[in-house]
C-alpha cells in the first residue's frame, strides 16, 4: 500500500527528470508513454515588414504564449518522438509614429526518430506539418490595413538535447531548428485589394511555397531548470525563440522576425494501462 | 552522419538568412523623396490614362523634383513640395498625410460649376424631413421623393433604407441627390444601389496591379450589383450629379447608369474611380494613391468622371431665385413619365 501510494504521489508530482523517474516506475509497471508538457509565457522584440502595408519595418515588442506537448511511443519496432507545438504572439510595432499591430497564431506536428550519441546527447530528426494564420494590422492605413497571413507547410525538423548534471541534478539543454521546404500559403497579387477579393475575384490569391520564396525557420533554445523544494519537486524551462519568417511572392516582400525570451513550467506525465496497474497491484 | 546533416542545416539557414531583398531608404529630405516617387511610380495605376490625357511623364516629373527637394530647408517646405509632386497627377485620391497636414489635389471640383447649394436646397427639404442612415429625405410637391446623400462614409442599413423607400411609397417616382458626395465606403454605395434593381446586372470592371510596371494589370474582373434583401423601387429615379461627386459616390453613379428606370442628371462627376491603398515614407510620413482601377461596363475609365445622360447646371436665375434647376428637371422628367404612361 505504501509503495502504491508513493507510485500515485509520483503520478501526481512534477518529477524533474523523466528518465529516472521511468526507471523507478518501470521496475514494476510498464510505462506506455511519458508526455511532457509545458506552457510558456513570455516577451518578444519583432521586426516586422510587409510592403502590402508599407515598404518601412516596425519595430516593437509583444508577448509570446506556447505550449508544447512532447510524447515518447514505441510505434512497431522503433521508438518515436512526437511533438505538438502551440505558438502565438500578439505585437505593437511603430515606425516613425504610425503603429502596426501583429496577432499570429500557429500549430505544428512533428514526428522525430531519436539518435543517441553517447550518454548524454540525444539528437532528433524528423519532419513537421505546419499551420499559421494571422494578421498585420497598420494603423495608418486607409483602404488596405491588413495583411492577412494564413499558410501551411511541410518541415525539415531536428533536436539536439543535451542533459547535464548541475547540483546533483540533471539539467537539460534543448536546440529545435524548424526549417519549411514546401507548402502553400495565402498571398494576395501586388495591388490586389481585400475588397476585390471579396466580390470573389480570388484566382490567384494561393501560391506555392519553398524555401527560395519563403525561406523561413524557427529555432528554439531551452533549458530545464530541475527545483526542489522540500518533498515537491518541478522543473522550470527558460527558452529563446527566434522564429523568423520571410517571404517575397507576387513582388511583396514580407518578413516578420521575432524573439522570445518564455519562462514556464514543464509536465510530465507517465501514462500507464490500467491493466498493468491492476496487475501490479491487484489486491488478490 | 548525423553531425553532418545537423551543420548542413544550420549551413543552409544561415544562406538562407537575409534572402528577402529589403529597400532602405534614409530617412533624409533625399531619401523621402526618392522613397515617395518609388512608391508612386510601382503602384499608381493611372499613369498610361494621365499620359494621353495631359501628357504626364513621372520620370519627368523626377528630374523637375529632384533637384527642389534637395534644397528644401526644413521638413514644411518638403511637405509643400512632395505635395505639390503629387498634384502632378491630377488625382483626388492621392495626398500625402502629415504633421504639416494633408496634401490634396481639388482642381477636379474647383474648376467646374458649383451647381449645388444648401440653402436653395432648405427651400426642398422644408422643416419636416427625415433623416435615417445619414440620408435627408421628404416628399416635395407633385408627389416626387427627395433624397439627399451627402457622404458614404457611414455604412447604410437595408432595414433602414427599406423604411426610407416604404415612407416615400405613395411618391411617383424618387431623385437621389449626391451632389457634393465625395465619397467613402464603396459597399455603402453598394448598398444603395442595389435597393434600385430586381436582377443581377453586370454593372463595371476592376483591375488590380500584378507588379511595379507601369502596365502590369490583372484582367478586368467583372463588377455585378446585386438585388437588395430589403424593399426594391423600381419606380422612376433620377440621380443628381455635380462634380463634387467623387470615388465611392462616382461608383455609385457607375452603378446606377446600368439601371434601365434610372437617370443620371447635372453635370459630370468628379471621378476618382481608382481604389485608393495606402503606404509610409521612412520619415512616417502616409501617402494614398489610386491602385485598382474601376472601368464601367463598356470598360471606359471613370477616373476623370461620368457623363449624365442629361446634362443640367443650376441656371443663375434659379440660383438667385433660390430655385435648383437640376431638382426641377428631375420632377419634370419625373411627371412626364407618367403623362407618357397615361398618354399610351
Amino acid at each position: 500500500m505504501r509503495k502504491f501510494r508513493t507510485i500515485i504521489a509520483l503520478l501526481s508530482l512534477l518529477i524533474p527528470v523523466m528518465t529516472k523517474a521511468q526507471f523507478a516506475i518501470s521496475d514494476t509497471i510498464r510505462t506506455e508513454r511519458i508526455v511532457v508538457k509545458s506552457a510558456q509565457f513570455g516577451v518578444s522584440l519583432q521586426n516586422n515588414l510587409d510592403t502590402y502595408l508599407s515598404d518601412y519595418k516596425y519595430t516593437g515588442g509583444g508577448i509570446h504564449f506556447s505550449h508544447e506537448s512532447f510524447r515518447d511511443a514505441r510505434t512497431g519496432n522503433y521508438r518515436w518522438k512526437y511533438q505538438i507545438l502551440f505558438n502565438s504572439r500578439a505585437g505593437f510595432n511603430m515606425q516613425e509614429g504610425n503603429i502596426q499591430l501583429a496577432g499570429i497564431v500557429g500549430c505544428s506536428w512533428s514526428g522525430y526518430h531519436p539518435f543517441k550519441i553517447g550518454k548524454r546527447l540525444q539528437l532528433l530528426a524528423g519532419a513537421q506539418i505546419q499551420l499559421e494564420g494571422g494578421a498585420l494590422y497598420n494603423l495608418s492605413n486607409g483602404n488596405n490595413p491588413v495583411a492577412a497571413k494564413l499558410r501551411t507547410a511541410i518541415a525539415a525538423s531536428g533536436m539536439a538535447i543535451y542533459r547535464f548534471p548541475v547540483f546533483k541534478s540533471d539539467w537539460i539543454a534543448r536546440y529545435q531548428l524548424d526549417i519549411p521546404l514546401a507548402g502553400v500559403m495565402f498571398a494576395p497579387e501586388f495591388g490586389q485589394s481585400y475588397y476585390e477579393m471579396s466580390l470573389g475575384h480570388i484566382g490567384g490569391i494561393v501560391s506555392f511555397a519553398y524555401p527560395l520564396n519563403n525561406p523561413s525557420w524557427r529555432h528554439m533554445l531551452s533549458l530545464d531548470i530541475p527545483l526542489h523544494v522540500k518533498h515537491h519537486s518541478t522543473t522550470l524551462r527558460l527558452s529563446y525563440i527566434a522564429d523568423l519568417y520571410q517571404s517575397n511572392i507576387n513582388h511583396i516582400r514580407c518578413h516578420m522576425y521575432h524573439h522570445a525570451i518564455t519562462f514556464g513550467f514543464v509536465r510530465t506525465i507517465f501514462k500507464i494501462k490500467r491493466e498493468n496497474l491492476l496487475k501490479a497491484y491487484s489486491p488478490y | 552522419m548525423f553531425k553532418k546533416i545537423f551543420i548542413a542545416i544550420i549551413t543552409a539557414s544561415v544562406i538562407l538568412a537575409g534572402c528577402i531583398g529589403e529597400e532602405n531608404y534614409e530617412n533624409s529630405y533625399k531619401g523621402n523623396f526618392e522613397a515617395l516617387w518609388k512608391i508612386v511610380d510601382e503602384r499608381y495605376c493611372f499613369f498610361d490614362i494621365a499620359e494621353k490625357e495631359f501628357g504626364l511623364d513621372w520620370n519627368d516629373i523626377y528630374d523637375k523634383y529632384s533637384p527642389i527637394a534637395d534644397t528644401c530647408k526644413n521638413e514644411a517646405e518638403l511637405f509643400d513640395v512632395l505635395g505639390d509632386m503629387l498634384g502632378e497627377l491630377r488625382d483626388g485620391h492621392v495626398n500625402l498625410t502629415s504633421m504639416y497636414g494633408t496634401s490634396f489635389y481639388w482642381d477636379w471640383q474647383l474648376d467646374y460649376p458649383i451647381n449645388f447649394s444648401d440653402s436653395i436646397q432648405r427651400n426642398y427639404l422644408g422643416k419636416d424631413f427625415r433623416i435615417t442612415n445619414g440620408i435627408k429625405y421628404t416628399a416635395l410637391e407633385d408627389s416626387i421623393g427627395y433624397a439627399y446623400y451627402g457622404s458614404f462614409s457611414g455604412g447604410l442599413s437595408i432595414n433602414n433604407l427599406s423604411m426610407m423607400l416604404l415612407n416615400l411609397k405613395e411618391t411617383k417616382g424618387l431623385i437621389i441627390d449626391v451632389r457634393n458626395n465625395g465619397g467613402g465606403l464603396i459597399t455603402t454605395a453598394e448598398a444603395l444601389a442595389s435597393a434600385f434593381t430586381d436582377k443581377k446586372i453586370h454593372c463595371g470592371y476592376m483591375q488590380h496591379k500584378t507588379g511595379p510596371g507601369h502596365n502590369d494589370f490583372s484582367e478586368p474582373e467583372k463588377i455585378y450589383l446585386k438585388p437588395s434583401e430589403g424593399v426594391i423601387w423600381l419606380r422612376p429615379v433620377v440621380v443628381l450629379t455635380n462634380r463634387g461627386v467623387y470615388s465611392a459616390a462616382n461608383h455609385f453613379v457607375m452603378l446606377m447608369k446600368e439601371l434601365p428606370n434610372v437617370l443620371i442628371l447635372g453635370d459630370t462627376t468628379g471621378g476618382g474611380s481608382g481604389m485608393p491603398m495606402s503606404s509610409t515614407l521612412p520619415n512616417g510620413w502616409s501617402i494614398r494613391l489610386s491602385a485598382c482601377p474601376t472601368l464601367d461596363a463598356q470598360g471606359n475609365c471613370t477616373e476623370f468622371g461620368i457623363e449624365p445622360d442629361l446634362h443640367v447646371d443650376i441656371s443663375s436665375h434659379d440660383w438667385n431665385n433660390g430655385r435648383d434647376t437640376m431638382i426641377e428637371a428631375a420632377k419634370t422628367i419625373i411627371l412626364e413619365y407618367y403623362e407618357k404612361k397615361e398618354g399610351q
